[in-house]
């Protein structure tokens, strides 16, 4: 392939605080040797999403996926423990869970018959008696990922011991993980059904674009256009994006959508505006007023670095970005629904869902059409003898850097925070040009000034009782 | 005549089903989708499973489509509409449909399967989707309508470039 990467030396990352401009190299997204470091300083050095939990309710479940280019199998063994081993025959290689998914005590290699159990030990190794008596069979266990780590119901792994425990690694992020739990009494789970594609892009460009609330109203003009139908207005008003620190992100929209059994809006329709009132009652009483509020009226889009990104809008849906190539992200999303519910709310909760993100739904599609048509765009400048044209722009809003001001949903600020971090994980100084600003605390997430959701739906529930006392 | 309840309403032929597939086929290659909207009983709906659970319902399950009949109409509304950038230009495709079989007649229900394969082109590359069709059908006097297109993929996964944006 070509060389795309820039001119030796070129800077990958540039702001310049005089002009209050943030520009990236676009060989980021389409170069071969910087996706190889990728692989070694990021994915092979940092803790990764590998899946949630649930996804292995029973013992012996298993299902297997590429991690980080790694092939592996993430399994419970008989005890109910969980895990996550190399998919890779210690013998000689060869993959050994050939199936997707499944329920076995043992794993055994096709090649030469070894087997292992799903804790990881040898189970049989054929004539054995060829090979030395001495702790040869021990060594041969299936090899786990150097380290396994959960957080509510999230399972982390890491191709390395060099790295903090999971908690502190999450940070900030950490409390949007918690509030998902406490959506539900009962807890939350995934359900089967993995939405498994594919799309021409760059991994970055996803990362960009889920935290990119500008987008939303050009790029979306359809959805939009169906949610003003249905009675809801979108709004981009008191939406604020953060950086969470080590990478994460997060966006907090209170203006584009309801919020399934939590946040009612018309086109729900009435049986769930009864229901709703019914769950914000019970959430009331086991979280307290504030928490209520803040887990119920708010969405957020959270990304945690550098390969999970939480959609907790109308309902919620997981999704993980697997890098295959500089231009090819293989994407994997579940939807994460209350253990116990409904089956109207349910079946309300999956149309509306489905309806939004994914690749068959009303949304995604354009998004995957905007990282695709970035992809192929960006060949336009790639070794340009004016090296200035060949970076993207990521400007908006940096003024609010140069002051204790959030950043808005609709600015770029989650979107630099995101680079700063991936250039200097790849080994890079973002470069200055004229006086950065002294070093600031990164902005705190702050509560929406939106109503607390159930004096909005009792008022509506109120309102119209009156009106047929009338 | 009479009719006794639950007989037949008409004998329906496999070649009237594969006509009227092949006319629905014509109907999306030509990007008609006001027409193809008329296809659908009111109420109808139209589900695309995801690859890896393709017989579970959408109630236990996630899903690449699970549109009711409103969400249906609005997404004919969007595909029509120039603002729906995925499909603008839209995606060139062409349809094969065959392996009709003809399932269950009860009443005025008729069930079917049917294969097909939609080559979509775009953007300098080519996807082919294959799978299955598992539809419902309401027999009426007029023709023959949906009500539930289901369309089940036949693949592991959507590879790179292949996503559902058209009518699959």
């Amino acid at each position: 392939m070509t060389e795309r990467r820039g001119p030796i030396g070129t800077p990958l990352v540039v702001q310049d605080w005089d002009e209050l401009t943030f520009r990236v190299h676009r060989s980021a997204y389409r170069d071969d040797t910087l996706f190889a470091d990728e692989r070694t300083q990021i994915w092979d050095r940092t803790w990764l999403y590998l899946g949630h939990e649930t996804e292995l309710p029973e013992p012996n479940d298993f299902v297997v996926r590429n991690l980080g280019g790694r092939p592996l199998i993430f399994c419970r063994d008989t005890e109910g423990e969980l895990h996550a081993f190399l998919n890779s025959c210690p013998h000689r290689g060869t993959v050994l869970c050939r199936e997707s998914r499944g329920s076995s005590k043992l794993f055994q290699c096709f090649y030469h018959a070894w087997t292992f159990r799903n804790n990881g030990d040898v189970a049989a190794i054929p004539d054995q008696v060829a090979y030395p008596d001495n702790g040869f069979r021990d060594t041969m266990g299936l090899r786990s990922v150097a380290r396994l780590e959960t957080f509510e119901g999230f399972v982390f792994v890491s191709f390395t011991d060099d790295v903090p425990p999971l908690r502190e690694h999450l940070g900030a992020a950490a409390d949007y993980l918690t509030m998902i739990r406490e959506q539900h009494v009962g807890g939350m789970h995934v359900l089967p059904g993995t939405q498994l594609y594919g799309v021409k892009g760059n991994w970055k460009l996803a990362v960009e674009n889920a935290m990119d609330g500008y987008h939303f109203s050009p790029t979306h003009n359809t959805f939009v256009g169906y949610l003003r139908e249905t009675g809801f207005a979108v709004d981009d008003d008191d939406q604020y994006a953060y950086n969470l620190g080590n990478g994460h992100s997060l966006l907090i929209l209170t203006g584009h959508g309801g919020r399934i059994s939590m946040l009612w809006e018309p086109r729900f329709g009435e049986a769930e505006r009864e229901r709703t009132a019914e769950h914000r009652r019970e959430m009331e009483q086991r979280l307290g007023s504030d928490r209520a509020h803040l887990v119920a009226d708010e969405s957020h889009i959270l990304f945690v670095f550098p390969n999970l990104l939480l959609f907790d809008l109308e309902g919620l849906s997981i999704r993980q970005l697997e890098p295959v190539a500089p231009g090819h992200t293989d994407v994997r999303a579940w939807q994460l629904v209350p253990r116990v519910e409904d089956p109207d709310v349910r079946d309300l909760r999956m149309r509306t869902m489905v309806s939004f993100v994914g690749p068959g739904g009303l949304a995604t599609p354009d998004d995957i059409e905007a990282y695709e048509a970035v992809q192929r765009g960006i060949e336009a400048t790639a070794g340009d003898a004016r090296t200035e044209l060949d970076y993207s722009d990521m400007s908006r809003g940096m003024a609010s850097e140069l002051t204790d001001e959030r950043g808005r949903s609709t600015d770029e600020g989650a979107m630099r925070g995101f680079w700063r971090h991936w250039v200097r994980a790849v080994g890079q100084e973002p470069l200055d040009i004229g006086t950065p600003p002294p070093p600031r605390a990164e902005p705190v997430p702050q509560p929406s000034k939106r109503p607390h959701g159930l004096d909005e739906i009792l008022a509506g529930l109120g309102a119209e009782a009156q009106e047929v006392s009338r | 005549m009479t009719v006794t309840q639950g007989a037949p309403t008409r004998v329906v032929t496999r070649s009237e089903v594969e006509d009227f597939l092949y006319a629905e086929a014509d109907l999306l290659d030509a990007q008609r989708y006001d027409d193809w909207l008329s296809l659908f009983v009111e109420g109808a709906r139209f589900e695309v499973p995801t690859t890896d659970n393709p017989h579970l319902p959408a109630a236990v399950s996630g899903y690449f489509v699970c549109d009711d009949w409103n969400l249906l109409k609005a997404r004919v509304k969007r595909l029509k509409s120039r603002k729906a950038h995925a499909e603008n230009p839209a995606s060139l495709t062409h349809r094969m449909v065959s392996n009709v079989r003809l399932g269950e007649q009860e009443g005025d229900e008729l069930r079917l399967t049917a294969n097909f394969i939609v080559h979509r082109s775009r953007d300098g590359g080519m996807s082919a989707y294959v799978g299955r069709y598992e539809h419902r059908l309401r027999v009426t006097e007029g023709g023959l309508r949906f009500l539930l297109r289901r369309s089940v993929l036949a693949h592991e996964h959507l590879t790179a470039g292949a996503r559902l944006s058209f009518i699959l």
